[in-house]
């Protein structure tokens, strides 16, 4: 009866002997054995019969004959142990059956000969079905992880919209202001021409009253003398042409800048267009030059013009950000050096700077939005990730070393042709920092 | 909640001594097995608290750690950590081919745990004269499991180690019996005391 048990089990029941060869297989291992080994098994090495993992059973089987413990394998680690196929050939989605083993010691009562019971448990189902729930789980993180860069990417965008909401409204400011204070800069400029006219004509008659001095009697003389004296007339006629030339050099700077200021921030038109970059350069150093006036401002171009084709509005702002970085790491003195150079496909504006430069650990997430090295309160540290995604915009590549204490390197390089495509989703942006 | 009483001096002492032979035949039965020398500390007897246990566990570092229960005449938990330096080199003595792939290596953990958990349980079994069987080890993650919830307050351990002399590879084996298990051990102890 128990033979008949033992043989019916749904477990696989092998015994082997210390030579490792087949005393006993029950049913579970005879139907799933080939037809022409169903005969003759008895006897013959189990590392025989089954000879894909021959090497890992002998193994198993002497640890277990030596130390008389049992052995455990798990499907996990061996999954196929013995080449059995799955208990479903039509419908299972797993075609070889996955196996837990455990090996125990045991004694032949009759003959106390030392033998070993291989049980082998068929976990096809539970493998499947963990190995099921991996994926999806996998599956999930893996799902989880982009939703989160995705997340991360609409919060930059967002940050860097707010952003650019705030430079368009500063722009549109700075051009009503600029626009505001061309009015009282024309009517001070006629005053000041007349003025000028004015006093060389009071001059003139001051210097007519002392060429003929000699000839006032003696009373008038010394009272105009004293008058002159009284008010400093030497000094006044040296000073006051000076002081009007002065005065009218300054206000044309005034109306460089202002006029500047407009070109510069009134950009009305979206969407890409020529640009002539020379131009812009020079805007933009006037510009910075006024806010920052410690460095020395220099310009390099081998043409008068140079045109590429984008959207003003972004490539500006880009060049203005990176402008103002190189001006704010110069602390007392030092140049900024624009270069732009011609090469056949794109333009690269080249901004060389002597200032503080960048550590290197800083280097690599000077892109990054909200990253910044300026005190709190300073900076929102997103004018180079602004620029970044405007150049990103232009298919460009932008690229930075720099030493610290030396100076900082930015280039610049824009296609001379606008992007085949307006969406640049795909590609991945092209920034080096070295 | 009962409190496990403290083994008096006389039943102490019995014990090192059964643990001191089971011990050592565990290492030989190593030893035997991948055929080289095997070192073993003197079982170490304590009674520990659970955080007690857990910084037990955490006393070597880079470890890999496996936890396998036992039934029959006592109840209690085998958790074994090995050394992740030198594993390589035992891999090679028990017929492993390099390299070694993750499942490797688990299957290398699981098969030394079992040997070594193995032996040495049985040689106590035997010396105390009860029988016992070892269920299948399982690889542990004691960081992940919470010490501080567990439904016990003292615990007597028994601890051992062994190490490879031809490789820098170490493993301490720590036995832990439940409160009925202790009662019926120091039984069986002050038996065999007379």
């Amino acid at each position: 009866m128990f033979e008949q048990l033992v043989s019916k089990l749904p477990v696989g029941i092998g015994i082997v002997d210390e030579a490792f060869n087949v005393v006993y297989l029950n049913d579970f291992f005879l139907d799933r054995l080939p037809h022409e080994l169903r005969k003759d098994y008895k006897e013959q090495p189990v590392t025989e019969l089954f000879k894909g993992q021959g090497k890992f059973l002998k193994r198993r089987l002497k640890s277990v004959f030596v130390l008389q413990h049992p052995s455990f394998s798990y499907w996990e680690q061996r999954p196929h142990i013995f080449p059995f196929k799955s208990s479903r050939p039509i419908t299972g989605e797993e075609t070889q059956m996955y196996q837990n083993m455990e090996i125990i010691p045991i004694k032949d009562n009759t003959s106390d000969k030392k033998l070993a019971c291989i049980f082998l448990q068929d976990v096809t189902a539970q493998a499947s079905y963990f190995r099921a729930q991996q994926k999806l789980s996998q599956a999930l993180k893996k799902e989880h992880a982009e939703q989160r860069k995705l997340i991360r990417k609409l919060d930059t965008a967002q940050s860097q919209l707010i952003q650019a909401e705030k430079m368009a409204s500063t722009g549109q400011l700075a051009a009503g202001i600029a626009h505001e204070i061309n009015n009282p800069i024309g009517f001070v400029t006629a005053n000041l021409d007349t003025l000028s006219q004015y006093a060389s004509h009071l001059l003139a008659i001051c210097d007519g009253v002392e060429s003929q001095i000699t000839h006032f009697t003696e009373e008038m003389r010394e009272q105009v003398q004293s008058l002159y004296e009284s008010n400093h007339y030497a000094m006044l006629k040296d000073d006051i042409t000076e002081l009007i030339d002065e005065s009218s050099e300054g206000l044309s700077r005034v109306r460089d800048i202002v006029e500047n200021l407009k070109n510069f921030s009134l950009e009305t038109a979206d969407g890409y267009q020529n640009i002539e970059v020379c131009s812009v350069a020079k805007q933009l150093i006037t510009l910075i030059s006024a806010q920052y006036a410690k460095p020395e401002y220099k310009f390099e171009c081998a043409k008068e013009k140079l045109e590429v084709i984008g959207d003003p509005g972004t490539l500006k702002q880009a060049l203005m950000n990176v402008m103002v970085n190189a001006a704010q790491a110069i602390e007392d003195k030092g140049f900024i050096k624009l270069s732009i150079i011609e090469n056949d496909n794109d333009i690269a504006f080249k901004i060389l700077d002597s200032g503080c430069g960048i550590a290197e650990q800083n280097l690599k997430r000077i892109f990054e939005p909200f990253f910044t090295t300026k005190p709190e309160g300073q900076g929102q540290g997103l004018g180079l990730s602004v620029a970044y995604t405007a150049i990103e915009k232009h298919q460009g590549k932008v690229s930075i070393s720099s030493k610290e204490g030396k100076g900082t390197v930015v280039q610049i390089t824009i296609p001379k042709s606008p992007p085949q495509s307006s969406s640049t989703d795909n590609s991945e942006p092209a920034a080096e920092a070295f | 909640m009962s409190i496990v009483l403290p083994l008096d001096e006389d039943q102490r002492d019995a014990l090192q001594e059964l643990l001191n032979i089971s011990m050592g035949q565990a290492a030989n039965s190593l030893a035997q097995l991948i055929e080289t020398k095997i070192d073993i500390s003197i079982p170490k007897i304590s009674t520990v608290t659970p955080d007690e246990l857990y910084g037990l566990l955490f006393e070597t570092k880079d470890a890999f750690y496996t936890r396998q229960s036992f039934l029959g005449d006592i109840h209690g938990e085998v958790m074994s950590v090995l050394s992740q330096s030198g594993l390589a080199e035992v891999a090679k003595l028990m017929d492993y081919e390099e390299p070694l792939t993750k499942e490797d290596i688990q299957e290398i953990i699981l098969e030394l745990c079992n040997i070594l958990a193995g032996a040495c349980l049985a040689g106590l079994s035997d010396q105390l004269e009860l029988t016992t069987n070892l269920n299948m080890p399982t690889l542990f993650q004691p960081e992940k499991s919470n010490f501080s919830d567990l439904q016990w307050q003292h615990t007597l351990v028994m601890e051992v180690q062994f190490i490879i002399a031809i490789s820098s590879f170490s493993m301490r084996v720590v036995f832990c019996l439940d409160d009925e298990s202790l009662i019926r051990m120091k039984d069986t102890l002050d038996e065999l005391l007379g």
